[in-house]
């Protein structure tokens, strides 16, 4: 396939989103623009026919790489800087292109039920066809800087969506605080690119492998750069502690939780990670920091969603926890497992973000205390859900477990104490995550109905399955939430030779107790929200002060807004610049201003309004131009003749 | 018999002297057609040295053709300054340049 080709790509998206939001939105009147979500799913669904075809390039290829030089977009000779806009397509890409792609045509199908009546139809189809854009131009990104700019689209496109409803406080307020929060990932992020330029001198991707090889870049500095860059993926993956936006992210909506804040932005940060897997081997101490990360993110995000009682926010810890997976497996080198986990985990997380909005469709709320017995009135969410449940808390034969199982495996083997926490973390975050997801399961779809949302817009007493154009998306995707393990069997490990990457032997011990654990999650469950056979209530009492210290979130909210947001930045540094600003800058100007008026004063008395005077002086000084030319050539210069 | 043979030194000498008289008169006179005269002298000092250069220095007839550009943008310089001057010497009864200065501060 021929370069403009694969450019289409992110091309066709954002194709889409110039025309719905510069000719669609203003020109075309309608109430209901449908003609808007045609053109978003059309273009997506041209990227991913172009995505399927590169993948198979890419299959064929020599080493499974391709990749385009591109345009030269800067290059300065003085400063050795060239900059080029090309594309590297390798194994990971080609996995996350078609990830990518067919989870948002599938999300954008869906959205045009969720969305419609919704008055600002086409601005939604607009953003999320510049959020799949941003994501696919920054999977195929030779550059880091390239990456980079990709990176920030990503990070404007969630602000935008997240915010989409923007005359609901709480919305805008998640959407800067999403912004804000990753930006201080991205400064890091930043400090990294700036600072492996300055170690090696180039930024695209293969000539910093090169170098990483020759170990030109070794050492601290290979240490330092990539904490940096994982530091900008810990922001955009919602690792611990910068996870503090992805919760309150569920403002947007849903179909945009589904896609972003599960399937694929919050996947960009472990695909950077993996992108730069070379240099994260190279260093023990990196590595040893994203496995702890991720350890302490896969088990502290699973505990709080075994407290919440909003759908959505249970789903969203449980992505920040599968994403804190993905990262410990990086972190003890299962490479292959990772992205293994990151595949199956787009597809049915996405499922199960689409199946909460279908409930939210039904019932008005995202609170599972107002819900119960729905899968009475709707039995293809609750089947799809449910599929979503079983295969995210790692049962067999559906997709989860066959990815968790090999980053459980990949732990065990290694050995190391780091592997042993990692292991150990993974198996408690797996029982936890079985009981949070039993859990929600039980109190939304089972038991009796609680009545739904009571609010403005009428009673949701009876509640009815969602559209067709809602259910059908959430069918396909329930068939890769059980199928997509048969890329990358225990017996065969394709997506593992595929990518270059080691695997592991199937370990029967690892798989028993993983799944052990995950049936005691959903007995425990079980046993508190169906059989009765303790009281979640009672629990939550008797051990009152860490209930509530797990319920607030661990009070990070409040010590981030208290302590960072309103001492550190707000009494420290803003005060500190507001005074630089009153008492340095502002004085300067004004004393600029000040000295302009008065010499402006001074020199007001030389213009009398005698005609003759300005000319004898405009004369003189032409005179004394003339001489001091002349006095300069034959005196100082020494004549010319 | 004169054997005298004028040089570029002399045009040019004589083309400063007008040229100074002509300043002279520009900047000391009261009255304004006494001083658009004296510009006129300046110009006609400056069409000497044109015209000089020209016959003295490289083969060619920029100079004169510039001189005649001079003379003609004179003429009509002279047309509006005499008009000019009238329309002065309407509103204010006067063309004496000591009384014509409200342009300032």
């Amino acid at each position: 396939m021929s370069e403009h080709m694969i450019w289409l790509i992110p091309g066709l998206p954002l194709i889409a989103f110039l025309v719905n939001g510069l000719v669609i939105r203003p020109f075309v009147k309608s109430d209901i623009p449908r003609i808007s979500g045609y053109i978003g799913i059309a273009a997506i669904m041209g990227s991913l026919i172009l995505s399927i075809l590169a993948g198979l390039d890419v299959f064929d290829a020599p080493d499974h790489r391709i990749e385009f030089v591109g345009y030269s977009l800067i290059n300065i000779t003085n400063f050795s800087l060239t900059l080029n806009m090309g594309i590297l397509l390798d194994p990971l890409t080609a996995l996350m292109l078609i990830v990518v792609s067919s989870v948002s045509l599938m999300v954008l199908i869906y959205s045009q039920g969720y969305m419609s009546g919704d008055a600002n139809y086409t601005r939604y189809f607009a953003f999320i066809s510049l959020f799949a854009s941003s994501m696919l131009g920054l999977v195929i990104a030779n550059n880091l800087l390239i990456l980079f700019v990709f990176w920030e689209l990503v990070g404007i496109s969630s602000y935008l969506l997240i915010g989409f409803w923007y005359n609901r406080p709480a919305a805008a307020a998640a959407a800067k605080k999403a912004f804000i929060v990753t930006r201080i990932g991205d400064l890091g992020f930043l400090i990294a690119i700036l600072f492996i330029f300055n170690q090696i001198g180039t930024l695209d991707i293969a000539a910093i492998h090169e170098n990483v090889n020759t170990h030109v870049l070794s050492g601290a500095a290979l240490t330092w750069a990539a904490l940096g860059i994982f530091a900008g993926a810990a922001g955009k993956s919602a690792q611990f502690p910068l996870h503090v936006w992805l919760p309150d992210a569920m403002e947007g909506p849903t179909p945009v939780s589904a896609l972003i804040h599960a399937a694929t932005m919050v996947a960009a940060g472990v695909f950077l990670v993996a992108r730069f897997f070379f240099m994260f081997e190279e260093s023990a101490d990196a590595l040893r920091v994203v496995a702890i990360i991720g350890a302490i993110t896969a088990v502290a995000a699973a505990l709080l969603g075994v407290v919440m009682f909003d759908i959505k926010r249970v789903l969203a810890y449980s992505t920040i926890s599968q994403l804190g997976y993905m990262m410990m497996a990086l972190g003890v080198g299962a490479y292959g497992a990772a992205i293994f986990h990151l595949f199956n985990h787009a597809f049915f997380k996405a499922l199960l973000f689409l199946g909460s909005g279908s409930v939210n469709h039904a019932t008005g709320t995202f609170d599972m205390r107002q819900m119960g017995g729905l899968r009475r009135y709707m039995p293809w969410t609750t089947a799809t859900f449910i599929i979503g449940t079983l295969s995210l808390s790692g049962i067999p034969p559906f997709a989860g477990f066959w990815s968790k199982d090999e980053i459980l495996s990949d732990a065990f083997h290694v050995g190391t104490s780091i592997g042993d926490i990692v292991f150990w973390c993974g198996l408690i975050g797996a029982g936890l995550t079985a009981f949070y997801m039993m859990r929600a399961t039980l109190l939304t779809f089972f038991g009796d109905y609680k009545g739904g949302a009571k609010d403005e817009h009428g009673s949701h007493e009876h509640p009815h399955e969602s559209p067709w154009v809602m259910v059908f998306p959430m069918i396909l995707l329930a068939i890769p939430s059980t199928l997509s393990w048969l890329v990358n069997t225990p017996w065969s490990h394709d997506l593992s030779h595929f990518l270059g990457a080691h695997s592991i032997k199937f370990n029967p011990t690892v798989a028993a107790l993983s799944i052990g654990v995950a049936s005691l999650g959903f007995i425990a469950a079980y046993g508190g929200y169906r059989a009765s056979w303790y009281s979640p209530e009672r629990i939550s009492k008797s051990i009152g002060p860490i209930y509530t210290f797990i319920s607030r979130k661990y009070y990070m909210d409040e010590l981030y807004e208290s302590i960072f947001v309103k001492n550190v930045l707000y009494r420290g540094i803003v005060t500190g610049l507001a005074y630089l600003d009153t008492r340095f800058v502002d004085r300067i100007i004004n004393n600029i201003g000040w000295f302009g008026r008065n010499i402006g004063e001074a020199f007001k008395l030389a213009q009398t309004g005698h005609t003759q005077a300005a000319a004898a002086v405009l004369s003189l000084g032409l005179l004394t131009i003339y001489l001091a030319f002349f006095a300069y050539r034959d005196f100082i210069m020494g004549g010319n003749s | 018999m004169i054997d005298f043979m004028p040089n570029l030194n002399h045009f040019l000498t004589l083309s400063a002297i007008l040229f100074t008289i002509g300043l002279f008169g520009a900047l000391t006179k009261r009255n304004l057609i006494v001083i658009l005269m004296s510009v006129e002298i300046m110009l006609n000092g400056i069409n000497i040295a044109l015209v000089a250069f020209a016959n003295y220095t490289i083969v060619a007839i920029s100079g004169h053709v510039f001189a005649l550009f001079v003379i003609t943008v004179a003429a009509a310089e002279v047309a509006i300054g005499l008009a000019l001057i009238i329309a002065v010497f309407r509103t204010r009864d006067t063309i004496d340049l000591r009384n014509i200065n409200l342009l300032k501060w």
